[in-house]
């Protein structure tokens, strides 16, 4: 069974274009996970028109984080931001691209669900 | 506690004693603070082991502060022959300069040190004396010390340097001095900040900051010049522009571009709400800084339903915090969601924003989350489904129980005093949305290219306002209700919340003349402005933080909704009362200040914990200018139609930008004001 990280970026390279991001161009490579076992995808953002490859290097932002945090990010349990000050993602060059993609990460929040 | 002096940039602010020292204690906000850390909690000087004692402070820039001291404490100085000067400038943390001048005719040697240290409370715990869940620690090194705070993976930490080299111990630094007669000592000392981001890595989170001197002079020659016959005009006008250029903050994504936070010390933060306020005060003089709170309170636009976070799809934030409350999700800031009027006023502010600039591009490029703001309030907004705005908080633990304005427990109430239950629909929350309506309405008509849309919104808004003047008119008292409950009662109580609606346009100009009397009448306008509840009413207390205290910005508001519906006289009568209490507080107005009859205390008292400087009442002699000199775009050009008090004799306002380019406006003191609030000629006035 797919993990939540691996279903978003499925989900993502077929939404083509998004409107949120229609200011937005530039590249954001994501690698998720420690060791070994990084997973690595990278999102190109072209005034919000979206392709996902899992192959690259470079980009205009890196991000890097653990499997764990970002699934609970997509989840809502978590979010980018609270993860980015308590370093526990990162986002090197251009910080800016994280924080601007991040309104894609999840659809929605637990509603009406118990709260840590 | 001694005089407490403040420096700041951004979000970064030095509070201290009048000494230049530090002592804070786990509920007083004294230290060094940046992104709602505390980075330094101790920081005191002695002279052979001796506290200093003030001669003169300065403010130099609202970035730099000299202290001027003598060793010993108290009237008689045991040591007179030494003078010590510290010179602090806030940055990126801050630099000081400590300088020591022997005066005698001998040599001396001392022993110079500065315990320091760090508790590196949260802005939260500061708030609430919250116990450290992490680690702290302190590390003397050979050239520098320090003092640091981990918690899992959140780390932050302070660096203290120091030329000459002092010897660092891990409570402090100490030099050993010789001072030859007549000679001095000189020592320069770094304290910065730290944030460690994943890996370890440290992270900005804001643009470094360069030629700080430099900016604040390009910032008050670019603003429109002032020429007043009331000297005090002048010193509140300037106090104004570098209050406002010290709060512009300067988030992550925005390239470097400002925003107002809100106040020192508790906010200086990105708040939807008071971002808005501001930027809408300040637009006849900056209207750089509402293109900059468009773009970025756009940005951070809800996405998403989250309970925890009170967001929905379009709304716009409340509150963005950095510190560790936010970062292990103990605060929601990340950002907070909950309030009920910013998503509304994000679409008033971005209509009067291409009024006054011209700007259409950025209205296209906004026209994605404008449709959203207004969709949010057609349907997250209507809790009861009837119509109208109503709130209610989904975080239970540390969400905001009241998301207007007025945001204390205890701010909306009946007449006899009893609360409402919840959701709650506040008086102007209304008037916002028919003017965010009417607003988007020509937005889309002129510039999105949407006629049906555009016809939508105003058969919207025309159908608001009619029922508005309908279910909340208070028939037997003739003004409007300060909420709906959920019964479809009005919460009965008289406020000056009215005086947002006339600013709306929402109210029924057969209406209008009422509403007016009220705000001019004995039980809200003390004299000096509008109370924010009536006397007579319940929980009406002057010194109760929103219920019964006048907050100069809501006044400034007020005025503009004066003139909205014509009463030049009452709208100039409110500028002069905040104007002359400006003078009273040198010019920088406090967020609040007691709701005692002008006659009575003959000066404004200050609400005890107020915020000072805060951004929306730094704005509130701007928008009180504006108005009374009648501003006001028409197409391509500004028309001035002044009435101000007559006390004020002549003012001149040379260079409004706008999509005019610059023009001046004048205008001359004719309206004559009661004597409670008649400015009183200065001495350079006295002869005309």
């Amino acid at each position: 069974m797919p993990t939540a990280t691996e279903t978003f970026f499925t989900e993502l390279g077929k939404r083509g274009h998004e409107p949120l991001l229609r200011r937005v161009t530039g590249s954001i490579r994501f690698d998720i996970g420690s060791g070994r076992s990084v997973q690595r995808w990278v999102v190109d953002i072209d005034h919000g028109d979206i392709t996902v490859s899992r192959r690259g290097r470079g980009g205009d932002c890196a991000v890097q984080t653990d499997t764990e945090t970002f699934d609970r990010i997509l989840e809502g349990h978590d979010s980018t931001m609270a993860a980015y000050l308590r370093g526990a993602i990162g986002a090197e060059g251009d910080p800016e691209l994280l924080m601007l993609t991040q309104r894609l990460f999840s659809e929605s929040a637990p509603v009406a669900a118990g709260r840590g | 506690m001694a005089d407490q002096v403040r420096i700041l940039h951004g979000n970064t602010f030095v509070v201290s004693d009048d000494r230049g020292d530090i002592e804070a204690s786990p509920i007083d906000p004294s230290g060094l603070f940046a992104w709602d850390t505390r980075f330094l909690s101790t920081w005191v000087m002695t002279v052979d082991g001796q506290r200093l004692g003030m001669l003169s402070v300065d403010d130099l820039q609202y970035f730099q502060t000299q202290f001027f001291l003598v060793p010993g404490t108290g009237t008689v100085y045991i040591d007179a022959k030494l003078s010590v000067l510290r010179l602090r400038e806030v940055g990126d943390g801050f630099r000081e300069r400590l300088e020591i001048l022997n005066h005698g005719e001998d040599p001396v040697e001392l022993t110079v040190r500065i315990a320091a240290g760090s508790d590196f409370a949260d802005l939260f715990d500061v708030k609430n004396a919250q116990q450290k869940k992490g680690d702290l620690y302190a590390r003397a090194e050979r050239d520098r010390l320090v003092f640091g705070y981990e918690r899992e993976t959140f780390h932050r930490y302070t660096t203290v340097t120091a030329q000459p080299r002092p010897e660092f111990d891990e409570q402090g630094l100490t030099w050993t001095v010789r001072i030859k007669p007549q000679e001095g000592w000189t020592a320069e000392l770094r304290v910065a900040p730290t944030i460690l981001g994943y890996g370890g890595k440290p992270v900005l989170l804001a643009p470094p900051i360069v030629d700080m001197a430099g900016d604040l002079d390009r910032w008050l020659a670019e603003a429109p010049h002032l020429e007043s016959d009331w000297e005090p005009l002048h010193t509140t006008y300037r106090r104004s522009l570098i209050d406002l250029a010290a709060l512009r903050f300067a988030p992550l994504s925005s390239g470097g571009r400002s925003l107002p936070a809100a106040g020192l010390p508790w906010f200086m933060t990105m708040f939807g709400r008071d971002s808005i306020f501001t930027s809408l005060q300040a637009l006849p003089f900056m209207p750089e800084l509402a293109a900059t709170t468009l773009r970025e309170l756009a940005a951070r636009q809800g996405t998403r339903l989250d309970d925890f976070r009170d967001e929905d799809p379009g709304r716009i934030l409340h509150e963005m915090r950095y510190g560790e409350s936010a970062a292990f999700r103990e605060q929601p800031h990340t950002p907070y969601y909950g309030n009920a009027d910013a998503t509304p006023l994000f679409v008033v502010l971005l209509d009067e924003y291409e009024r006054w600039t011209g700007d259409k591009a950025l209205v296209r490029d906004l026209e994605l989350e404008a449709r959203a703001a207004l969709r949010w309030i057609d349907e997250y907004a209507d809790l009861m489904g009837d119509g109208y705005i109503w709130y209610r908080r989904r975080n239970e633990q540390t969400g905001l129980e009241n998301q207007c304005w007025k945001d204390s427990w205890d701010s909306i109430s009946y007449r006899d005093g009893r609360l409402p239950g919840f959701p709650r629909a506040t008086c102007e929350l209304q008037g916002y949305a028919y003017d965010a309506r009417v607003r988007g309405a020509r937005l889309a008509r002129e510039i999105w290219r949407d006629p049906e849309y555009a016809a939508a919104l105003e058969r919207k808004a025309a159908d608001l306002k009619r029922r508005f003047n309908r279910d909340f008119w208070v028939a037997d008292g003739e003004y409007f209700a300060l909420a709906r409950d959920t019964e479809g009662g009005q919460v009965d109580a008289l406020s000056s919340n009215i005086g947002h609606l006339l600013w709306s346009g929402i109210v029924d100009k057969s209406k209008a003349r009422a509403v007016a009397r009220h705000l001019m009448g004995p039980r809200l306008f003390s004299g000096w402005g509008v109370r924010t509840l009536a006397v007579g009413e319940r929980r009406y207390n002057p010194i109760g933080y929103h219920v019964g205290t006048v907050w100069p910005f809501d006044c400034s508001f007020i005025a503009w909704g004066l003139r909205r519906y014509g009463f030049k006289k009452e709208a100039a009568q409110i500028a002069a009362g905040i104007l002359d209490a400006a003078e009273f507080f040198g010019g920088r107005l406090p967020e609040a200040f007691g709701g005692y009859p002008r006659e009575v205390t003959k000066y404004p008292v200050q609400y005890p914990t107020a915020c000072s400087p805060q951004a929306w009442s730094t704005g509130a002699p701007l928008l009180l200018l504006r108005t009374m000199l009648g501003l006001q775009p028409l197409g391509d050009s500004l028309v001035v139609d002044a009435a101000l008090p007559a006390g004020l004799g002549r003012i001149e306002l040379l260079g409004i930008p706008g999509r005019w380019g610059r023009v001046d406006a004048f205008g001359r003191g004719t309206v004559k004001v009661p004597p409670t609030s008649s400015l009183r000629p200065s001495l350079a006035a006295a002869g005309r």
